[in-house]
């Protein structure tokens, strides 16, 4: 027993992932027609070559989306009571916290792998190392952005509470950040007061910037690489993870 | 029909948390995406032209939601229900088109005065002929609607139907981008996005907003499509929902 039901509650996240197929096919669409005609039309009216600039953003995106839907299963368990079964499996209440949070963040990489392809295939590809240091950030993104999604829903019991949660969090994390646009044109327009400073601050910490731009930074050089890329990522992933697991379980219990 | 009508309106009005996060949207796109895309892009203005676009997507989205009630209603077995009403089935499916089509420009409505608060206003006879086109162009997206929703019957499909076809029909148009970009993109988007109703409609908002350097096309022309979108949808939509709601086959 112990660590080796994780596994299975993996296992079993992943085949209701697929059970979304439809809703993943839409947001597949959604995200390619992103990026091949939104893109390439901004290509178009910019200075720049904004389809590789945001191919990694829309990875990123994609990463976030899925990664995120895990809260809304979780939030389905805590309306419809199902949570009963869950404690009542013969699973330690941390694994099966773990194993959640585990499978949001796979469920993540797993959609966003054929993005991070594309990217590459057209950027270009990036050597071992950095490689492996590109899918160790995002993973821990990945699994920062499932504990969010778990924590938020099982926090309320209404499906509409956790829709404007999402809601808010979502154009809060997206446009609030450097997936859409580079960052030295915020810190630009913040200098000229055109928009709020704290809107770059938080643009420069967020980490979906950082996964976004690491990627950028290895493959088309701009902005540098740099260890602030990661830190943010970390200083967001570990604590939420970590938080998010005990939160998912107190909240169950209490209901139960 | 009124009672139809006005019964797909409250039930819209009355899901205030759709309502909020649309608004949400809204504001999130104009005053963030909207302003800052305006200082990358090299089209003077361009957060006129971005605002006056997110007013189509908001529109042709809320109008779009009418297929989902149809679902939500099968589901629940309020089909039956309003079978079993004393009003002829043509009564109810031109109801519930005109309602569709009605609730979302009510919806929009404060926010486009939101736009034109922004971005000005051109010339009063012009803005009333754009308000009657996007009104006439709602109760089209409607009947769209209500078209595929008849049409397919599994709400799964229905689901990623109109996930592919909102990715593809608000990208391959002029609501974010002037044609000549798109054109420009690939000749093959720009063909398209001469073709879709957004274009038209946006063309004819940006027209009433006095944005007339954007126009893709002669008012006129944009008039004529937007009717001739209207009258298709809305009939098809009318005739699809009057037939075959009854004898269930639903998914």
């Amino acid at each position: 027993m112990g660590v080796s039901n994780i596994p299975y509650i993996i296992e079993r996240d992943f085949r209701r992932f697929y059970r979304y197929r439809w809703w993943l096919a839409g947001m597949v669409s959604m995200n390619l027609a992103d990026l091949f005609i939104l893109a390439l039309v901004y290509t178009r009216m910019v200075r720049f070559d904004y389809f590789k600039f945001f191919s990694p953003g829309i990875t990123v995106t994609a990463l976030f989306a899925a990664a995120f839907m895990i809260g809304r299963e979780v939030n389905w368990e805590v309306r419809r009571d199902y949570y009963h079964y869950l404690l009542s499996l013969p699973v330690k209440h941390w694994e099966l916290a773990l194993g959640r949070v585990l499978s949001g963040g796979l469920r993540g990489m797993v959609y966003m792998a054929p993005l991070l392809l594309t990217t590459f295939a057209f950027l270009g590809f990036p050597t071992l190392p950095q490689a492996m240091l590109i899918l160790s950030v995002l993973f821990l993104l990945a699994l920062g952005v499932s504990g969010l999604g778990i924590a938020m829903a099982a926090s309320t019991d209404s499906f509409e509470k956790f829709a404007v949660m999402r809601g808010v969090t979502y154009y809060l994390l997206f446009f609030c950040s450097t997936v859409f646009y580079p960052l030295d044109l915020l810190q630009s327009l913040g200098e000229r007061g055109v928009i709020p400073n704290f809107l770059t601050i938080l643009a420069e910490v967020n980490p979906l910037s950082c996964g976004a731009d690491l990627i950028r930074s290895f493959l088309l050089g701009k902005p540098p690489f740099h260890v602030n890329l990661i830190l943010p990522v970390l200083a967001f992933s570990l604590p939420i993870t970590a938080i998010s697991s005990i939160t998912y379980v107190k909240i169950l219990r209490r209901r139960a | 029909m009124l009672l139809v009508v006005e019964r797909d309106v409250k039930m819209f009005l009355n899901r205030k948390i759709l309502l909020f996060m649309r608004a949400l949207w809204f504001i999130a796109q104009i005053s963030l995406f909207g302003l800052i895309a305006s200082e990358m892009v090299i089209i003077p203005n361009y957060f006129e032209y971005y605002a006056s676009g997110v007013v189509i997507i908001l529109l042709y989205s809320t109008a779009m939601y009418i297929g989902y009630d149809i679902y939500e209603e099968a589901e629940h077995g309020i089909v039956e229900y309003l079978l079993s009403l004393p009003i002829s089935r043509r009564e109810l499916a031109v109801g519930r088109s005109i309602g569709g089509g009605l609730r979302s420009v009510i919806y929009v409505a404060p926010l486009m005065g939101v736009v034109f608060i922004l971005i000005g206003v051109g010339d009063p006879l012009r803005l009333l002929v754009a308000i009657a086109s996007l009104f006439l162009f709602s109760f089209g997206v409607a009947g769209l609607s209500v078209t595929l929703a008849m049409g397919i019957k599994s709400p799964d499909k229905f689901d990623i139907f109109m996930g592919v076809l909102d990715a593809l029909i608000v990208r391959l148009s002029t609501v974010m981008y002037p044609q000549a970009f798109i054109q420009q993109a690939n000749p093959a988007y720009g063909w398209i996005a001469g073709l879709n109703p957004l274009t038209f409609v946006a063309d004819l908002f940006r027209w009433g907003a006095g944005l007339e350097r954007y126009l893709t096309f002669n008012p006129l022309i944009s008039v004529m499509a937007v009717m001739l979108f209207f009258s298709v949808f809305t009939f098809i939509g009318i005739v699809f929902y009057e037939r075959k709601l009854e004898g269930g086959g639903w998914e």
